[in-house]
């Protein structure tokens, strides 16, 4: 067992700081402030494959390994969470259900333009009465010849208002709503394709959630990803990859966070000490770079379990459970340490502070990755 | 095709740098490298030649195991190779020992070389040396401090800036340029590049009996230069509140700035004024 990062992860690491910190440090202030999604760095990162991350080449794609996936993810999101965000979602369940239950001419169709970032991904599950319990969901896909005609409202859809391709959970039987759930995709342009007002959110503002509205949106049936269906089982294996990046990115902001702790409490005088000297914030300092290390060896030991092909559910929701707590934990110590400074928008840990409780309700919140780990354990034999 | 070189310095990151406050010196066995900016600079330049005119690029780096990373890097940017010079006994090298080291090992593996591109200076001892001397060591003509560069016709043509002027060199090839940060945007590595330098890539790693070197001239033992002494500059900051009646007050601040100022640059800039 080698804990030692090799070789081609410390390049990975060090290519991904650079471009972060040199393209998005001087603005992920100011984007969160205004708002803004920043296209013009959407720009620099389309020919550096940033948007086709694990997809394969034939399609684009860079064809990494999940560890060096949650690198970049985790280091896009130490300087900006907000377009990690975008990345993430883009990459792990916009593009991997295509990938992993389109049909060739499906991949053929719709990665190439995703993997070069001229389309951005996302995945609507969420409704007003569904989230956590995707059994709810009450978009309904009606067949009509050799098309489905698509009704019904999908809120805090993550990148709503950039995305060119979503994937649309909906059901096709509204007296058999869990078997007849099917995904399909929806471009950008489709007729009956709306885009909805972007939601003011608490953090991640830089990311255009909103939601989408699907009136009379006419699909062909070869838009059905899998068969009719599976929606259930994509939906399910796609959340299951969704959380590594989710992990990544709460594990980048508790980095980012726990970082300025230790500068700020070198620099900052009180009672003519830095306040690093005093024992209550060395044990603050302790917990975090504790924490933050058991958060990536969780994470890393996930991604792992995917690259073996084995089944790695439990394992992914366990990171993602354990990364974002500790975004949040993180965080929230990071602007004790600043104290008041930590509450003025000046400092960096206060957008940290904002962004890092999401981390805990999307892609399942806590109490569902406990349901996920709990299954998992007790169906083991003991 | 031209045939290009690139010899590439990993450098400790400036972000990084692990400094040890009792001694002032920089713990280098600490530190993450990275590939040194003018070599990065060094590197576009070769990476432009080759987009426009085609030709083939290897990247050569002399330094620990770890420094293996830079050629990779080189080569996910669009260099076609990389050279590893590692061995113990070429620790320690000053900059006339590592020319030596890398002509030898230029003139080995690189036969039917056109052009070697190197980074006016590294970021972590900048003597600008290394360049210069790798002329004088492969016997061929070399510009140093370019800021520009294309082919031109078998040739290279140049642009620097020296003593404030504008220069536009040619020089016959084969030859070597070492390349400022100035012109040179360091490009991002794209991250399809870096999985393929990872799997499919072709680094040489050679060592001192593999290149040929003679054990007295290489590393520490080879080196004249012996570094006394290593210390960091200290930058000092001070306020000075000034009190009293606004005319004063202006009157002081003036000369302070000319004590400053002058000090600076070496000019009694009261007497200056004066005079005029």
């Amino acid at each position: 067992m080698d804990f030692n990062p090799c070789m081609k992860h410390k390049v990975v690491r060090k290519a991904v700081r650079m471009f972060a910190e040199a393209e998005l440090g001087p603005i992920a202030h100011d984007i969160d402030r205004d708002a803004r999604f920043p296209t013009e760095v959407m720009e620099k990162m389309r020919p550096l494959h940033f948007f086709g991350l694990q997809a394969p080449k034939a399609y684009g794609g860079a064809e990494m390994d999940t560890i060096s996936y949650a690198i970049v993810i985790e280091e896009i999101s130490r300087i900006s969470a907000a377009v990690g965000l975008c990345l993430t979602v883009h990459n792990s369940v916009g593009i991997y259900p295509i990938v992993r239950f389109g049909t060739e001419e499906q991949k053929k169709r719709f990665l190439p333009a995703m993997t070069g970032g001229l389309q951005i991904g996302a995945f609507c599950l969420t409704e007003a009465n569904a989230g956590s319990d995707a059994g709810g969901v009450e978009t309904l896909a009606v067949r009509d010849g050799n098309d489905y005609v698509i009704n019904g409202t999908k809120i805090f859809v993550t990148n709503g208002s950039i995305c060119g391709t979503a994937l649309i959970f909906a059901i096709t039987d509204t007296q058999n709503p869990q078997r007849s759930a099917g995904v399909f995709i929806v471009e950008k342009g489709n007729p009956g394709f709306a885009v909805g007002e972007i939601e003011d959110l608490c953090g991640m503002r830089a990311n255009p959630v909103s939601s989408l509205f699907l009136e009379e949106c006419r699909v062909p049936e070869t838009n059905l990803l899998g068969r009719p269906g599976d929606g259930l089982k994509i939906g399910l294996a796609t959340l299951d990859a969704g959380r590594i990046g989710i992990a990544a990115q709460a594990l980048g902001l508790a980095q980012a966070a726990f970082e300025d702790s230790v500068r700020y409490s070198k620099e900052r005088q009180q009672f003519k000490k830095p306040i690093s000297s005093f024992q209550t914030i060395r044990n603050y300092l302790a917990d975090m770079a504790t924490e933050i290390d058991a958060a990536r060896l969780l994470l890393y030991r996930a991604c792992a379990v995917r690259d073996s092909g084995r089944p790695f559910g439990a394992e992914a929701a366990m990171a993602k459970l354990y990364c974002s707590e500790t975004a949040t934990k993180v965080t929230n110590t990071a602007v004790q340490i600043h104290g008041g400074y930590g509450y003025s928008k000046e400092y960096d840990v206060e957008r940290y502070f904002r962004d890092a409780k999401v981390t805990e309700i999307y892609e399942g919140t806590s109490e569902v990755q406990r349901m996920v780990i709990s299954r998992a354990v007790l169906a083991r034999r003991t | 095709m031209v045939k290009m070189v690139v010899c590439i310095k990993q450098v400790p990151m400036v972000s990084e740098l692990p400094w040890d406050p009792a001694t002032g010196t920089l713990q280098r066995d600490l530190a993450e490298g990275m590939m040194n900016p003018a070599c990065r600079s060094a590197l576009d330049a070769a990476l432009r030649i080759k987009e426009t005119a085609g030709g083939e690029i290897t990247a050569i780096t002399m330094g620990p195991p770890m420094a293996e990373e830079v050629l990779r890097e080189a080569i996910a940017l669009g260099a076609d190779r990389g050279i590893l010079l590692t061995d113990r006994k070429m620790a320690g090298a000053d900059t006339s020992v590592t020319s030596h080291t890398l002509a030898r090992a230029i003139e080995k593996a690189c036969q039917g070389f056109d052009l070697v591109l190197c980074g006016c200076s590294t970021s972590d001892s900048e003597t600008a040396q290394v360049g210069p001397q790798l002329a004088e060591e492969l016997d061929i003509p070399g510009v140093a401090y370019v800021d520009e560069i294309e082919l031109s016709r078998g040739a290279v043509r140049m642009r620097r800036i020296s003593d404030h002027f504008l220069e536009t060199l040619e020089m016959d090839l084969p030859g070597i340029v070492t390349v400022t940060t100035g012109h040179y945007a360091p490009r991002h590595v794209p991250l399809g590049g870096l999985q393929a330098a990872f799997t499919g890539a072709q680094i040489d790693s050679l060592d001192a009996e593999a290149v040929g070197l003679d054990p007295e001239w290489i590393g520490a033992k080879g080196s004249a230069t012996k570094i006394r002494n290593v210390f960091s500059p200290t930058a000092g900051k001070k306020n000075i509140v000034l009190t009293g009646a606004p005319k004063r007050i202006v009157e002081q601040l003036f000369d302070l700035f000319d004590d400053k100022i002058g000090g600076a640059i070496g000019k009694d800039l009261k007497t200056d004024k004066n005079s005029k």
